[in-house]
């Protein structure tokens, strides 16, 4: 457990073990999701929609709407590549999650 | 190294998402709509909702039906044009250049 975590608003804080992220964006210290979506820009992304399915790529910008403009973009539908965008626009209302990933070479 | 121009400490102007959009403005696009539908043609116009307005479109409708007794999915879709098109944001999914699907 880290020693760093403050001391101000513990109510519910993720784990900062998160090992999975190549270049850690660890949630040690406070932090408003929107620091969190500043931080992410340029990184490979998974984004899930409320329909399930999963668009994987690069995240060139995303705005307060969760708007999310996305480069080299892979569909996965049930797990399953179905499409492939150079660069996708996805309406934020749709969006389920956005997460970190590190990119399968 | 007093006199040096401070850089901006974030990275470079931020574009939205719309604004990439409007790179895309009278060329032909891509959407991907609710109720398994696609669009493809020439975008003329857009707002914050994602309401277009799309000229020369083709649109495609996909249904899946389940045959009752090998339940093998059989994939069909309808196509039509239409000259031009008010599209409701809320129904919008994705929109992106058109693919090269080569069909």
């Amino acid at each position: 457990m880290s020693g760093q975590i403050s001391e101000e608003n513990t109510a519910y804080m993720p784990s900062p073990n998160i090992h999975s992220l190549s270049a850690p964006v660890l949630m040690s210290r406070k932090q408003t999701p929107s620091e969190f979506l500043k931080k992410i820009i340029g990184r490979p992304v998974v984004v899930k929609l409320n329909s399930g399915v999963d668009y994987r790529g690069v995240l060139a910008c995303l705005d307060g709407y969760m708007n999310i403009a996305l480069e080299q973009t892979e569909e996965y539908v049930n797990g399953q590549l179905k499409n492939k965008y150079g660069d996708a626009f996805i309406r934020g209302n749709n969006v389920l999650y956005i997460s970190t990933t590190k990119r399968r070479g | 190294m007093a006199d040096e121009p401070e850089p901006p400490v974030a990275q470079q102007t931020v574009e939205e998402p719309l604004d990439l959009i409007r790179l895309s403005l009278d060329e032909r696009i891509y959407v991907k709509m609710r109720s398994d539908r696609e669009l493809r043609g020439r975008l003329h116009a857009y707002d914050q909702h994602l309401n277009m307005i799309m000229g020369d479109v083709e649109e495609t409708v996909t249904t899946v039906e389940i045959d009752e007794e090998t339940y093998e999915e059989i994939y069909k879709s309808t196509k039509r044009n239409i000259p031009m098109l008010f599209v409701r944001g809320d129904g919008v999914i994705l929109v992106s250049p058109p693919m090269r699907t080569g069909t």
